[in-house]
């Protein structure tokens, strides 16, 4: 589903990203982990090509999903965007209602048909296992909500446009216990129709929620193979002392 | 002496201080009161002044300060929020802007008067508009302009960024993003800068007397392209060139009343307006 070869980024004079080559399966939750400031987020920005908003970057190497380059010239920006939804690690409803958040993305790409609309609302946000929390709300303001039902709109807003991938940076990093559970047991549902990528800081997070996961350090891929594999017997002496938190 | 009590000392002046300034400040006000609020009546908000102004109202002066906002803010919020936009949204933080940023705050500190010289070379002989309420309004709106750049600028950078990466995530073009979702949450703040720009340039003499400001008129202006009262002239004029100074002193205090209401209500107005509108803007 996205396959990267060779990719080197840069901001300005600093690498960010060393020589990563990787594929992700459809279907699967792939699971980046890593210290802070290995290039996770900046690799997962890669797939909807939001670090074209910083200045002063650039990218060598290639990125195909479902077997297009998204670097490449004829690509519209707008429309890779739309397929591939993303997930940030705080949440950003806009100053809206709930049920303006969720119709956000469908307007903006020129849906006006009010009743598919409402529906299309209605559905993302039984997908996002919050509509029977906010359904007496819809038209409050979604700063009303929790910070774990802020976040489960996002991922409803971004669901609502039907994206094939969802990429999600640390979305339950700035969130209590409870939120968290809630977060991981949906990404369990969202695998069955879309692929996951997932950046997390948290390793048990990683193991309970992911398929396959890569262990990135200093901008490099250190290793990348099953979640099982990867916890219980990983190839690297570095990745186990990652995992068994020996420095990180 | 110990630290208790200089601190007690330091914080007995600086209230003291602030009683003052809030006292002169009353006293201002209570002044042009006391000494307005005796003339003011409805024949003097509705009716033409007579006598040489020493009788009648002032009410073809409020007027033209009325058409001289509209005409002004027609002019300057357009254009001072698409510069904004401009700006903050889309030339990044290059020389470019930095230059157009320094010229607009130096724009902002050019004395009102100049405004009026230039308005007079340009509007009213340059353009051949004559004294009149079109280059009245130009005027003022240049005058309001850094202004309304300025506030409408700090107005979008309030914005989080966050907002504008949500968007885009979702597909959403820049100017989408903008109008759709940039905008609507800078406006309360955008709003109140307008609504200061206009108090300020409703009590503003100096660039209206070259441009449209006239010392009498037998009647309402009845197109752009005519000469108006206003009340901050009005008020000049009463109070140093009537036809019999001391006469016409209290309606120059009746005028004086009406204005610094006018403008008290336009900053009453905005600081509720802020309060208000961005009590549903903020995130907890
Ligand atoms: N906008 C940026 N400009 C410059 N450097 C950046 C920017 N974003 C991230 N970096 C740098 O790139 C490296 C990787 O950052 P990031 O991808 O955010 O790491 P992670 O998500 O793994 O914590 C860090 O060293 C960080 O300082
Ligand atoms: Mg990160």
């Amino acid at each position: 589903m996205i396959v990267t070869k060779n990719i080197n980024f840069y901001y300005g004079d600093f690498q960010a990203l060393k020589n990563i080559t990787m594929s992700m399966d459809a279907n699967t939750v792939t699971a980046f982990i890593g210290p802070s400031g290995c290039g996770k987020s900046t690799f997962l920005r890669l797939f909807n090509r939001m670090n074209d908003l910083i200045d002063g970057t650039r990218l060598e190497g290639e990125c195909l999903i479902k077997g297009k380059n998204i670097y490449d010239k004829s690509i519209n920006i707008d429309a890779l965007r739309k397929d591939i939804g993303m997930v940030f690690q705080k949440p950003n409803p806009f100053p809206k209602s709930v049920f303006e958040n969720v119709a956000y993305g469908l307007r903006v790409n020129g849906i006006k048909d009010k009743k598919f609309i409402a529906d299309k609302v209605e559905e993302t946000l039984k997908a996002a296992a919050l509509f029977e929390e906010v359904k007496d709300k819809l038209h409050k303001s979604a700063f009303e909500l929790s910070g774990g039902q802020q976040q489960r709109l996002c991922i409803a807003r971004a669901l609502a446009v039907e994206p094939s991938i969802l990429l999600m940076d640390e979305p339950a990093s700035a969130l209590d216990p409870i939120s968290t559970a809630k977060i991981e047991e949906l990404i369990h549902e969202l695998k069955k129709k879309y692929t996951i990528v997932i950046v997390t800081h948290n390793m048990q997070q990683a193991a309970r929620v992911s398929d396959k996961t890569g262990f990135f350090m200093l901008g490099e891929l250190i290793e990348y193979s099953d979640t099982k594999k990867m916890f219980l017997n990983p190839d690297k002496e570095t990745t186990q002392n990652y995992i068994t938190g020996r420095f990180g | 002496m110990n630290k208790r009590t200089k601190q007690k000392f330091a914080f007995f002046f600086f209230r003291l201080f602030s009683i003052i300034i809030v006292g002169i400040l009353i006293a201002i006000l209570g002044f042009i009161a006391v000494n307005g609020i005796k003339v003011i009546n409805w024949e003097f908000l509705s009716s033409m002044p007579k006598e040489g102004m020493t009788e009648g109202g002032i009410f073809p002066a409020i007027v033209g300060t009325c058409y001289l906002i509209i005409g002004s803010m027609i002019f300057a919020v357009p254009l001072g929020v698409m510069a904004a936009i401009y700006t903050v949204e889309y030339a990044g933080n290059g020389k470019f802007v930095r230059f157009i940023r320094m010229m607009t705050n130096n724009l902002a500190s050019i004395p009102s008067i100049v405004f009026g010289l230039f308005g007079m070379a340009l509007f009213v002989k340059g353009l051949n508009f004559g004294d009149s309420i079109i280059a009245g309004s130009l005027t003022l709106g240049l005058l309001a302009l850094p202004l309304i750049i300025r506030t409408s600028e700090e107005a979008l950078k309030a914005v989080p960024e966050s907002y504008r990466t949500g968007s885009y995530a979702l597909g959403a073009t820049k100017l989408q993003t903008i109008r759709k979702v940039v905008f609507p949450c800078a406006l309360p703040n955008i709003l109140t800068g307008i609504i200061l720009s206009i108090s300020r340039v409703s009590g503003e003499t100096a660039p209206i007397l070259f441009t449209v400001a006239a010392y009498f008129l037998p009647s309402l202006p009845d197109s752009i392209f005519s000469q108006a009262m206003a009340l901050p002239y009005h008020l000049y004029v009463l109070a140093t060139s009537g036809t019999d100074i001391e006469a016409s002193r209290p309606m120059a205090y009746g005028t004086a009343l009406v204005l610094v209401v006018i403008v008290l209500f336009f900053n009453l107005t905005a600081t509720l307006l802020r309060q208000k509108l961005s009590k549903n803007m903020k995130n907890k």
